[in-house]
Order: C-alpha cells, then sequence, then structure tokens
C-alpha cells in the first residue's frame, strides 16, 4: 500500500504542474488586465505599478517566477486586494468552507444512507416515495432558491436562526448553510445508497446471512454497509474537494468569507495570481480526496486491491 | 439608554464646527450605540494611498480624516484644518491645522504628515493607480510620470500646524478634493515599521473618528470609537461593524435585522421595496450620468451631426426613468447632473412631446442618409450585468421602432469592454460615470480633447478653450458661466447619448439617526446615532 501511495503522490506533481501552467496561460491570453479600470491611468503610473508586480516582464521569465514561488509554496500578492497575499486569503477562507463542507458531507452521508436503506427496505411503499420524492426535489432545487428560502423561514419569520454571517465555533451560524448545501448532496446519496441497497440485499451472502437468523440490523450493520457505500464513496471523493473549496452560491447567500467568491472575483477582475492558486489548491485537493476515496474503497470492499 | 442633554449636544465650541445633526432633548438613545453597515464589497485597499474603490472610500472616512471632511447632509466642512486662507489668484492655500488633532497613538497630527502622505501618493514607487488625483497641486503629475523628483510637490509644512499648497490653476473645488481618502494624512512609524501590512488591526494609526479594530478578509471590518479624536464628543456609535455582502445577502441581513443601513439595493426591487419596508427606503439625487459615449473618430458617426442627434433624440428617457428604473433614476438628457449654483444645458428637444421629437429625430435620420430601405446597422456593446442588458434592450428597441434602425445588443465581458474602449474599437462606449467632485469639470473633461477616458475620440477647439478659460477663474461663479457654454455647445454637437442620472439608494432602520442622503453619497458613520427601539 505504501508504494502505491508514494507512487500516487509523485504522479500528482506532473499533474499541479499542468493544472497550474493551463490555469496561468489561459489566464493571462483572456483581454484585459488587474489594473484597468474605469478610471484610465496615465501610461507611465501603469507602467510604475505593472513593475511593481512584475507585470512588465516577458509571459515566459513571469511564468517561471510564478512557478518558483509555487514551489515554494509562496501564490504570490493579490492584485485585486493590494495589501494581502493569495495564502492569506486561502488561509482566512479555507477553514470556513472546510467547517461548513465537513459538516454537510457528513450530515448528507448520515441522512443519505439512512433514507436510502429505509426506502430500499420498504420498496415500494410510503418509506420509499416519500423519501426518494423529496431527494428528487433535492437535487432539482438549486442552492440560490432554497438558501433564501429557508432564510426567510428561519430568519427573516420566525427569527430563530442568523440569515447568514459567520462566527467562528458559533453553531447557530452553522445550522442553515449546512442545511442548504448538505441538501443536493443528501438526495443524490439517498438515491444512489437505495440503488445499491437494492442490489446488495437481493444477493446471495445477504440472503444467507438472513437464513442464518441474524437480525436485520445487525445483517445491513455487519454485512450490508460496506457494499452499499462503496459506490458513495467514489462519489465523496471529488465532492469533497468541491464543497472544500468552497460553494460560490452558498457562500454569497449566507454571507460566509469562504474562498468561493474570491475564485469568481478574482476571474472577473484577472487577479492572475489568485485564481491560477485557487486552481491548483483545487487541483491538489481532487488528488488527495481521490486517493483518500481509493483507500476507503478498498477497505470498503475486500475484492479491491492497492496495486501499483 | 441614556437621556441627552441640551449642553452636551448642542452644537459647537469654539474648536470649530460640529457637522452633525443635533440631537433633540429627550432623545432617548440605545444603551447599545453599535452600528452595522453593509458593504458592497471587500475594499481593494484600506491604505488611503492605495485605495481606489467606494467601499474603500466609505471606510476611510471613517478611519481617517483630511484637511476637510464632510457633515451630515455631505458639505464639505472643516476637518484637520480649522481655517484656511486663500492667496488673491486662487493658486496658493495656507492651511491652519486644529492643535486639538491627534493621531490614535497620541502624537499630535502635523502639516509634515500630510507632505509626507502626499508625496507617498505620487511617488511612482508607491505605484498608486489614482495619484492623478492630486493633478491640481504643482508638480504632482511630473512627479507620478517621473519626470519631478518627489521634493518638487507643491505642499510646504511652514511649520507643524501650517501647510501651503501651490496649485497650477485656482481650483475652486479644491476643498471637497481634500476630503478624499488620497489627501488624508499619514503618520509615516507604522508603515515604515510594517511595509505592506500596517493596514492591519493592531498596527494602523489613525486620525479619523475611529481605530480599526478587526478585519476579517471578505467577511467584516470591525472600528472602534477614537477618543482621541479631536471631536471624539462628538462621536456617538461606540464600534462600527462593516459587513462585506452584495445587495441581495444585505437586503436578507437588513430584513432579519442584523444591519441597520445597506450599501444599496438592488434597483429591480425598488418598487417591492417601496412598497413593503416605506420609508426605510432612502434614495436621494447621486452626482452621476449614465451615457454612451458615440465613436466619432470612424464611420457612421464620424462627420455625422444628423445621425448623432437623431439617436440621442429617439431615446425615450421617460421610458428608460419610469419603467426600467421604475422612478429609481431621473431623465437626463445633458451629461451634467443637478450641481447647486449651476445650470444644467438641456437641449430644447428635452422638453418637446414624444411625437415632435420622434418627427425631428426621423427627419434627422433622413437627412443623415439612412431610410427603411437603407437602415443604420450598428452594433450596441454592452457590458455582463443584468440592469444594463434591460438598458441596452430597451435602447435598441426604441432607435429601431422610433427609426427604423437596425440595432444589435452585443454583450461583452466588462474587462473585455474597457479594452475595446481604450483602443476606440466600439461604436459606442458604456460610460456610468459618478463625478469625483463636486465641479461641473469632471463630468466635462471627458469630452476634452486627448482626456484618457474620452473614448469616443471628439475634439472641439471651442470646446477646449472654454474648459480652459473655465479653469482659469477664481471665481466659481463665472467659471460656472464658461462651464455652462461648453455643455451647451456639447450638446449641440451631440457626442453622446444621455440617458438617467445616478440615484442614491440604501435601507435604514427607523431607530438609526443621523443619515442624511447627499448627492456625493458619502454617509460618515460618526454622525448616526441608535434611538430605543423595539424589536429588530
Amino acid at each position: 500500500m505504501w508504494r502505491f501511495l508514494a507512487q500516487r503522490l509523485l504522479t500528482a506533481v506532473p499533474t499541479l504542474i499542468i493544472i497550474a501552467t493551463l490555469a496561468f496561460a489561459l489566464l493571462h491570453a483572456t483581454p484585459g488586465g488587474p489594473f484597468d479600470s474605469a478610471k484610465r491611468i496615465p501610461p507611465e503610473i501603469e507602467r510604475s505599478i505593472e513593475a511593481q508586480y512584475h507585470l512588465d516582464e516577458p509571459l515566459w521569465r513571469q511564468y517561471l517566477r510564478y512557478m518558483g514561488n509555487l514551489a515554494r509554496g509562496d501564490l504570490g500578492p493579490s492584485y485585486q486586494y493590494r495589501d494581502t497575499s493569495v495564502n492569506e486569503l486561502i488561509r482566512a477562507g479555507l477553514p470556513v468552507d472546510a467547517t461548513v463542507g465537513t459538516c454537510a458531507l457528513l450530515l448528507a452521508l448520515l441522512l443519505g444512507s439512512l433514507f436510502g436503506i429505509v426506502a430500499a427496505l420498504r420498496r415500494d411503499t410510503s418509506w420509499d416515495y416519500v423519501p426518494m420524492l423529496f431527494a428528487s426535489l433535492g437535487i432539482a432545487l438549486p442552492a440560490f432558491v432554497v438558501g433564501p428560502l429557508l432564510i426567510l423561514v428561519f430568519a427573516v419569520t420566525l427569527h430563530w436562526l442568523p440569515s447568514g454571517d459567520w462566527r467562528a465555533g458559533s453553531v447557530r451560524y452553522l445550522i442553515l448553510p449546512v442545511v442548504a448545501l448538505a441538501l443536493p448532496y443528501t438526495a443524490y446519496i439517498a438515491r444512489m445508497v437505495r440503488g445499491a441497497a437494492l442490489e446488495v440485499l437481493a444477493s446471495p451472502f445477504i440472503r444467507t446471512a438472513r437464513a442464518k437468523g441474524l437480525p436485520l440490523g445487525t445483517v445491513i450493520l455487519r454485512h450490508a454497509l460496506r457494499p452499499i457505500l462503496s459506490p458513495v464513496v467514489s462519489f465523496i471523493g471529488p465532492a469533497f474537494a468541491g464543497v472544500l473549496t468552497g460553494s460560490i452560491i452558498i457562500e454569497s447567500v449566507f454571507g460566509l468569507p469562504g474562498i468561493g467568491r474570491y475564485f469568481l472575483t478574482g476571474a472577473i477582475n484577472r487577479d492572475y495570481t489568485l485564481v491560477v492558486g485557487i486552481t491548483v489548491l483545487y487541483g491538489a485537493l481532487i488528488i488527495v480526496c481521490n486517493l483518500l476515496a481509493d483507500l476507503c474503497y478498498a477497505w470498503l470492499d475486500p475484492r479491491v486491491r492497492l496495486r501499483s | 439608554m441614556a437621556l441627552i442633554g441640551a449642553a452636551a449636544l448642542a452644537g459647537c465650541g469654539a474648536g470649530g464646527p460640529t457637522s452633525g445633526a443635533a440631537i433633540t432633548v429627550g432623545t432617548r438613545l440605545d444603551a447599545d450605540q453599535s452600528v452595522n453597515r453593509g458593504l458592497g464589497a471587500m475594499p481593494r485597499s484600506l491604505d488611503p494611498t492605495l485605495s481606489i474603490d467606494e467601499p474603500g472610500q466609505e471606510v476611510i472616512d471613517d478611519l481617517f480624516e483630511g484637511l476637510t471632511t464632510h457633515d451630515v447632509e455631505g458639505r464639505v466642512v472643516p476637518g484637520v484644518a480649522s481655517s484656511w486662507d486663500v492667496s488673491p489668484d486662487g493658486k496658493t492655500w495656507i492651511f491652519h491645522l486644529r492643535p486639538s488633532a491627534r493621531w490614535s497613538n497620541g502624537d499630535a497630527v502635523t502639516a509634515g504628515d500630510f507632505v509626507y502622505a502626499w508625496r507617498r501618493e505620487v511617488d511612482p514607487k508607491t505605484a498608486a493607480e489614482y495619484s492623478q488625483a492630486l493633478a491640481p497641486i504643482v508638480n504632482a503629475l511630473a512627479i507620478a510620470t517621473g519626470k519631478a523628483p518627489v521634493e518638487s510637490l507643491g505642499a510646504e509644512a511652514v511649520d507643524a500646524h501650517t501647510l501651503r499648497v501651490s496649485l497650477n490653476a485656482p481650483t475652486p473645488y479644491l476643498l471637497a478634493l481634500l476630503s478624499d481618502n488620497y489627501m488624508q494624512p499619514l503618520d509615516r512609524a507604522p508603515i515604515d515599521r510594517y511595509g505592506d501590512a500596517w493596514t492591519r488591526p493592531g498596527h494602523m494609526v489613525s486620525d479619523g473618528p475611529f481605530v480599526l479594530t478587526g478585519l476579517v478578509v471578505g467577511d467584516r471590518i470591525t472600528l472602534a470609537r477614537n477618543p482621541l479624536y479631536w471631536d471624539a464628543a462628538e462621536v456617538r456609535p461606540s464600534e462600527v461593524t462593516y459587513y462585506m455582502l452584495d445587495d441581495g445577502e444585505q437586503l436578507n441581513r437588513f430584513l432579519a435585522g442584523d444591519l441597520q443601513y445597506t450599501s444599496g439595493f438592488l434597483s429591480s426591487q425598488y418598487a417591492w421595496l417601496k412598497t413593503h419596508l416605506g420609508r426605510e427606503v432612502r434614495t436621494g439625487p447621486y452626482f452621476g450620468t449614465v451615457m454612451l459615449a458615440l465613436n466619432v473618430l470612424t464611420p457612421p458617426f464620424a462627420g455625422n451631426r444628423d445621425l448623432r442627434l437623431a439617436l440621442t433624440m429617439a431615446v425615450d428617457r421617460k421610458v428608460l426613468a419610469e419603467k426600467l428604473s421604475q422612478g429609481l433614476s431621473p431623465a437626463a438628457y445633458s451629461l451634467m447632473p443637478p450641481l447647486p449654483g449651476y445650470t444644467v444645458q438641456n437641449p430644447p428637444w428635452a422638453g418637446w412631446s414624444d411625437a415632435r421629437r420622434h418627427a425631428e429625430a426621423r427627419r434627422l435620420y433622413a437627412a443623415a442618409g439612412y431610410s427603411a430601405a437603407h437602415p443604420l446597422r450598428v452594433e450596441l456593446d454592452y457590458p455582463t450585468d443584468p440592469t444594463a442588458r434591460d438598458l441596452f434592450d430597451a435602447l435598441a428597441a426604441m432607435w429601431r421602432i422610433n427609426l427604423g434602425a437596425d440595432v444589435e445588443p452585443y454583450n461583452e465581458e466588462f474587462r473585455v469592454l474597457q479594452q475595446d474602449e481604450a483602443l476606440h474599437k466600439s461604436l459606442f462606449f458604456w460610460n456610468a460615470w459618478v463625478g469625483d467632485f463636486p465641479d461641473p469639470f469632471t463630468f466635462l473633461q471627458l469630452y476634452e480633447s486627448g482626456f484618457d477616458q474620452n473614448y469616443g475620440g471628439y475634439s472641439n477647439p471651442a470646446f477646449d478653450a472654454l474648459l480652459g478659460e473655465a479653469m482659469r477663474q477664481p471665481q466659481r461663479e463665472l467659471r460656472y458661466r464658461y462651464f455652462e457654454q461648453a455643455e451647451a455647445l456639447l450638446d449641440r454637437d451631440s457626442p453622446y447619448v444621455a440617458l438617467t442620472y445616478y440615484a442614491t439608494r440604501h435601507l435604514v432602520k427607523p431607530y438609526l439617526q443621523g443619515v442624511q442622503s447627499n448627492f456625493q453619497d458619502r454617509s460618515l458613520s460618526r454622525y448616526m446615532y441608535v434611538l430605543e427601539h423595539e424589536g429588530r
């Protein structure tokens, strides 16, 4: 397994270099620059600003400079926020996204599996129909509808929970964004688990276990759960990387200081370093999460062996 | 809750004018005087030298104070300077600084702090994006463009409390300019010590009504009352928190009672808000105009005044103002928004009936050589923005229906559009302009020959001469008369299509007092106070 791990991590390096190169090239190819604004700057002043950020150098040298800094973990200064570095922006935003994302995925995993298994066990009854109806709704309703709806009900009308904002460590501020973010994931997982559960529960080894006289709960927890969850794991890996780097919509609706919206405004404002930095971070997280998912997969399904 | 006595807030002592609204006797103040404000976006910087955006200006207005500042109605009033003298030619100003002005670390604010800050602004090494703001000061532009040494700037500390400023030309709007963040003083020590990080809480030393106590990037900025501020006795809020949120989020937070003041609201929600929030919706004139500059360097607009006039006359501004902006933004027939003492030069056809105006527009369109068989075919580029899209669709429809022109709206990303504008590539240039200072020059300059923002390439020596003449007048009245002539001349040439004026728009809780709409949209937290209230 260690060899497998080492090999996967080694192949990650060229992948990340390619991601960074592509992001760098694409961004610099888009028209407009970070210091273009409605107020035009005299060319001499524009030049001294560009010199300060090395934007006056040939692109290949800018690229080498950027990659050199990247290798040392320095993502450079943000062009958009002039007294802040990209590392600082990510350090400030990532914990927020990580907290909300982890809570949402755990909630989705818990509720999704529960609903999925119950629906499979009570197939074609209201125990199946009602959760699956909600699952379809959860998939169909986008976050920009669910989010404001939750705010309207729980913050504006009932005044139970804050309408947004972020206080590190306070659960009250966490509930609505976590629920809104978890909803579509819960729905996906519920449908996925239901499908897998139907298949697994009908398979011979479960029938054998039941025939031995084991109670249903034990059969599910001890024998069925692992195969049921294996498709979910391969879904959760990339999904986790996605929520870690921020859901732009959830962040906007609830006013969370995550990195998703920097990504958006950074792209609009041609904040080269910020956008490339977040892209590389996203790439690295996907690689790590996929790796973790593969490890889980092997643990869940004894037929899978990690081979390099 | 506290009962305010008359003496405490009746007004100013000898130290200078109190510019806030007087609080009447018997007003019951809430025990909690913390103010929560919405802020449209994260300021690009809290460094007064480097900040160039509105959110930055808003926060820096609370943290720093220049020679002048704004009162509750947005008028320019003395700040760190308690008085000043002007030479007869209007080119030399002597400012007398109040000895009571202090930095938040207790040091006195001196004339040298202004000289330091201004030199830093124009120093090419600082790479400030808007060092042109100091252009009226002798040598400012030469220094910024590397043609003169920093020491040659026309600002000199005569003594610790006297500042002499030398100008290129009489600049009647100088006092307004001096309140802007670019002109605010800086304490050198923290900048030398912390470099770029001097704007962080704990590092920053400021001279305004508030000090910076917290900054969560992309989330909030917290300020606390500065007890060393010279007018601290008149500052009510104990704490001010700015939340960086877009208009939609701000509305949610406002409805939930978490915000008492929003930096704006979506114009498309204006009618709904008025119905549901009533007097909490505050709007007023704002010193800005939405217009389209026409590219007069290339066909079809080059040398074709009839066509330009036909296009501008064919626009039904009442529809834009009443239907599209739901009554929020007034119709604009000329580029200058209303300004006290100035008469906006509306073209004669502004008062005509729709039928008469359309008929004349069609006549001019035909005179320019266009007809149903040979219509004007143009592409109308506009920036990616939901409000802009409605506006440009409406414009294209008006030109299609009223003239028979074939106008194709074409959406382009803002930065791409800007690049096209700089290269004079488009035919129409989206120009939503808010004046930098309360003076006609900030608008009329847009059509001066060779000016950087003169995207359409308009050039008329007679117009330039009138601007030059106006700029030489030390008296405001005479200066304004020249500007009026220039504006009238511009309207006859029609190198642009004025559409609507801007409006300020805020949501304000009824218990938050000390807020008044003003045409520069400057609402300083220092004047705000919270009344005792039930609920949120």
